[in-house]
């Protein structure tokens, strides 16, 4: 699993995979085989029944969302990939938002323009409107992102939930830096809202690129 | 090499940030100092809505050491955090969970917090790497452009101070 050749953007792929994350992405590897269905062959964590989070909704916060409450789901024949994180996070976040922006940009185009990601911000006070769209903008094309925000902490708490994710505020430092725990892998949702595959933190582009073929290709979703 | 060296020691040594000198003299992104040696230095590139950057490196240090700070000039951010992002595993074993056991909220939930100091294993090697140990730039003057240099001051308790230029990549 981590010997394939791989081009620039991901040759630190590997390298990037903290170490306490390698034994688990070696048992994810290891059990990857059963009974045939599209989740058997997926390299990131699927869930029996998959978790469903149709109902949940938020105010999508991009140009294209106008603020309005937006499901985070996909399109009828697309999937949303839903993060849950904050733009003060100088570290896991980017790391995770500019891995999939790898992935998506080596997916074919006709499959690309089907997925949207939806990054949910855990820090809606520092994280206004205009810093999350500037943020989702540096690692996606315009119209392809989502930037759902709600300064009700328990609307916020509800979205966070429906996906079996959290957040925790810290505490201040003496500069009034806070940082925010959050759950940190991205949940790729199909149009009906369930949730086909996780990718946990440190999962290579590769991964997460051939999982997205696999959902969206020939016998994937939008081909019924 | 001439940059004032900014010695945070301690927290209220830290609350004087400041103290950075011009970023002239770096050279090249690997640096030495006795046997202790830097290598793939690199900084996150940032967004200009971004006040926080990260930089990571791999320090080869035989016979062991310990970081013990790091620091940037002032012309880049306001001040340096050796940080270490801390997390749980989103799951046990398989690539598979059967959703009828408990979710558990915080489940593959990641932070960070600040450390003091990092040790370098007596054998070897640490690095900094994303999810893991990582400095921290806070305040950052401007963002991080694709293929700028920023100038990292590394303390270490043997090897005393090391410069290294950390290339900005995405």
């Amino acid at each position: 699993m981590f010997d394939r050749v791989v081009r620039r953007p991901r040759m630190r792929s590997l390298a990037r995979v903290p170490a306490v994350v390698l034994p688990v992405m070696i048992l994810i590897a290891a059990s990857g085989c059963g009974s045939g269905g599209v989740g058997d062959e997926l390299n990131g964590m699927t869930r029996t029944p998959p978790t469903e989070v149709g109902r949940v909704a938020l105010p999508d916060e991009s140009p294209g969302g106008g603020g309005r409450q937006t499901r985070l789901r996909g399109e009828e024949d697309g999937l949303m990939l839903v993060y849950f994180g904050y733009t003060f996070c100088p570290d896991v976040c980017p790391t995770t938002l500019a891995d999939l922006g790898v992935a998506l940009g080596e997916l074919p185009e006709e499959q690309a323009r089907r997925v949207k990601v939806g990054m949910v911000t855990v820090d809606p006070e520092r994280d206004t409107p205009k810093a999350l769209n500037g943020y989702l903008g540096h690692f996606f094309a315009p119209g392809r992102f989502a930037s759902f925000r709600t300064t009700d902490d328990d609307e916020l708490a509800r979205a966070e939930s429906a996906f079996g994710a959290s957040s925790k505020l810290g505490k201040a430092d003496r500069h009034g830096n806070y940082e925010v725990a959050h759950t940190a892998q991205v949940f790729a949702v199909d149009g009906t809202g369930q949730v086909l595959v996780e990718w946990p933190f440190g999962t290579p582009s590769e991964d997460i690129r051939s999982d997205l073929e696999r959902l969206l290709g020939d016998g994937g979703i939008g081909s019924a | 090499m001439k940059k004032m060296m900014y010695m945070a020691a301690t927290a209220a040594a830290a609350l004087a940030i400041a103290g950075c000198g011009s970023d002239d003299g770096s050279d090249g992104t690997t640096a030495a100092a006795g046997e202790t040696s830097v290598s793939d230095a690199w900084a996150r590139v940032t967004t200009p809505t971004q006040t926080t950057g990260a930089a990571y490196m791999t320090i080869e240090s035989p016979g062991g050491d310990t970081l013990t700070a790091a620091s940037v000039p002032s012309s880049v951010a306001g001040e340096a955090q050796l940080h270490e992002a801390t997390g749980e595993e989103p799951m046990d074993s398989g690539g598979s969970m059967d959703s009828t056991a408990p979710m558990g909220s915080g489940e593959g939930m990641m932070g960070m917090r600040e450390v003091d100091h990092v040790v370098i294993p007596a054998d070897g090697t640490l690095t900094l790497e994303p999810g893991g140990y990582h400095i921290m730039l806070l305040d950052l003057v401007k963002p991080i452009e694709p293929g700028a240099t920023i100038p990292v001051t590394l303390e270490l308790e043997k090897a005393g101070e090391i410069e290294v230029d950390a290339t900005a990549e995405e």
